[in-house]
């Protein structure tokens, strides 16, 4: 893929980062300091194909392929006039057909094929469905009607639960005023002990609490998950849990009498017969216990080693495999 | 480690016998693919017989252990022993008449080169020898998968060098009544040495092979180690086990005794005869191998060129 550019100047993305690619309705690009030397006067030509363009038209390339800006571009002015939805039709042969023909004139005018003729079609349409056009400039469309109503429905609920939550608050103060006024007036009247008629109430306004937590929490289950708001919702995903890993010592087939183990080396006094390690050796982790013990697994590993007369099974595929190759 | 290589499981053979049975059985089906209804008489008269093939076998090992032994840079022994493994194995299931062992020998050194980490580039190493270099350095070049491929990509070789060690550092910690071990390395690397012309690496583990030029060693110097191998080695071996090594053991010596090294008359015979009835689609002189080469590469190029075509079609369009 060649580096994006801009013709005119030709500099790339890659050498300058921040380039900023404009393009206009002809399709063709160019880069923001080349448009803002040869627009100066506010219009002029492009240095591609001479068409005449206004600065005020320019904008951001959005796609890397100029073409399919300028046929956006179209698409957009096509359909302005040719606005006519579903329902407008009888079949939806019909609707077929007329989408068809969009397709057909964006392609034409994009590609500069039969401009004139298209253009003349263009008018001629204009001119039959004059009213029409302009009755579905002000209708919108069934997707978009719902999506309204989507939106508005969803601003109601909010509306509802704000005012919800207020009359549960209101509703919470008048009773704890009542509840202390009610204290009072007995503390003034009742017979009882002032100790007895203080816990009492204490005991019930605990009751009323936890009566009222429990219903808050209820509403807040029932009202906290609604249509709008189930996204906010995101359920753990259980990852799925394997057997867990066991370590399993490594066993080592020698099909030969046990070499002396490491332990063995430095005991039995294996490196007093050896040459021992050097400085530089050492600082880059080598111990000559290492080599020795290589050297000793390598004497014992294989001494049963003793092959039957029958050739094993397992020599037979090195056999087959080297007499196809 | 050696017990699960892959020279363990596919690369041992149960002796002498075994061997000649599967070197036969490239050789036969190398004939039945050429003879092109020749009499047996006839057959015998122009292609190589299994013996004069073992013959020729055994000349460029010895060829090939003088090439090592020259090369510069000098190269480590375990290069020359994983070589000579590669040479034998790749002989034991062809014929030396499908692949000449001049072209073998130099592309087994080089592999072994690779595989014991002594790397030593295509231009250099061809330096070492003389004549059309190009010439050896394309052939070596071109023989090097097949090589790979026949030897079944099983490139880890085990040599008894490094086992040799083993047993003369644990013979020194162990067995102190020899006093002084270092006597009788000479003889120990005599035997290593002789070993490699011999198909001991096909037959024996290279602890085995290692511990038999121990003894034998020893031996010369008129020590007995069988006490060490007895007590120490095989201490906690069962008698069923004990009892195969020490047979083992007494195989190595014979075999490695008995080798006899090939004189020229014979090896020039042989050449002469291999000349005729080589497989002419592996040597690089003839005008078949070259057809061949040209073919391939023709081939080669052929593949990118119907893609650009297509490619500057999609454009067109």
């Amino acid at each position: 893929m060649d580096e994006q550019g801009c013709p005119r100047c030709k500099t790339t993305k890659y050498r300058n980062p921040s380039l900023k690619l404009l393009v206009n309705v002809c399709g063709h690009s160019l880069c923001e300091s080349c448009v803002d030397l040869l627009f100066v006067k506010g219009s002029g030509v492009c240095p591609e194909c001479n068409t005449s363009l206004r600065r005020t038209n320019f904008r951001l390339q959005l796609f890397e392929d100029p073409f399919v800006e300028k046929e956006i571009d179209i698409r957009r002015k096509v359909l302005r006039d040719y606005n006519k939805k579903e329902e407008d039709f009888a079949t939806l042969e019909d609707y077929n057909d007329y989408l068809e023909t969009i397709e057909t004139i964006v392609y034409n005018l994009s590609n500069h094929i039969n401009i004139d003729e298209t253009k003349r079609m263009i008018e001629q349409y204009k001119k039959d469905n004059r009213e029409q056009i302009k009755k579905n400039q002000s209708k919108l469309s069934k997707d978009e009607e719902m999506l309204e109503s989507l939106i508005e429905q969803e601003q109601q609920e909010t509306l509802m639960r704000k005012a919800m939550i207020k009359q549960d608050e209101q509703r919470e103060k008048a009773a704890k005023r009542k509840h202390k006024d009610d204290l009072i007036d007995d503390l003034m009247f009742s017979e009882l002990s002032a100790q007895a008629i203080i816990t009492s109430y204490r005991e019930s306004a605990k009751q009323e609490e936890e009566e009222f937590k429990a219903k808050s929490a209820a509403t807040a289950f029932s009202t906290g998950i609604k249509i709008g708001h189930q996204n906010n919702v995101v359920p753990m995903s259980r990852t799925e849990q394997g057997v867990m890993y066991r370590y399993c010592p490594l066993v080592m087939e020698w099909c030969g009498p046990d070499p002396p183990s490491m332990d063995d080396i430095y005991s039995d006094g294996y490196l007093k017969n050896i040459r021992l390690a050097s400085d530089a050796e050492k600082a880059g982790g080598f111990r000559e216990a290492i080599a020795c013990h290589r050297a000793l697994q390598e004497a014992f590993c294989g001494l049963f080693s003793y092959p039957t007369i029958s050739p094993s099974p397992l020599k037979q595929p090195a056999l087959a495999a080297s007499m196809s190759h | 480690m050696f017990a699960n290589s892959s020279q363990h499981k596919y690369w041992l053979f149960s002796g002498e016998t075994e061997l000649a049975k599967h070197r036969a059985e490239a050789n036969k089906t190398y004939i039945e693919h050429y003879r092109q209804g020749q009499t047996d008489e006839e057959v015998a008269k122009f292609f190589l017989t299994p013996a004069e093939e073992r013959i020729l076998g055994r000349q460029y090992e010895v060829v090939l252990r003088k090439f090592c032994s020259e090369f510069q840079p000098p190269m480590p022994k375990c290069v020359i022993g994983t070589s000579l493994a590669f040479f034998k194995r790749f002989y034991v299931f062809n014929s030396t008449m499908d692949y000449h062992p001049k072209d073998i020998m130099l592309t087994c050194v080089y592999l072994a080169c690779k595989v014991e980490e002594f790397y030593v580039p295509i231009g250099q190493f061809v330096k070492n020898l003389r004549g059309d270099r190009e010439k050896f350095a394309d052939a070596i070049l071109s023989f090097e998968l097949t090589l790979m491929g026949k030897l079944n990509y099983q490139l880890t070789v085990h040599n008894p060098f490094r086992a040799m060690e083993g047993f003369m550092i644990d013979l020194k910690t162990r067995h102190q009544e020899l006093h002084n071990p270092e006597k009788i390395r000479k003889y120990v690397e005599e035997f290593l040495d002789r070993s490699l012309l011999s198909d001991a690496c096909l037959i024996f583990s290279p602890s085995q092979i290692a511990l038999a030029a121990i003894k034998f060693g020893a031996a010369k110097e008129s020590i007995s180690l069988d006490g060490y191998i007895k007590t120490v080695v095989l201490r906690l071996a069962s008698d069923k086990e004990a009892e195969n090594t020490l047979y083992q053991l007494r195989r190595v010596k014979a075999i490695v005794k008995s080798f006899e090294p090939t004189t020229r008359e014979q090896a020039q015979a042989v050449q002469k005869k291999l000349d005729r009835c080589r497989n002419q689609e592996n040597n690089p002189d003839s005008d078949i191998y070259k057809q061949k080469a040209i073919d391939k590469l023709n081939a080669e190029d052929d593949i990118p060129a119907v893609k650009r075509t297509k490619i500057s079609q999609d454009n067109g369009s």
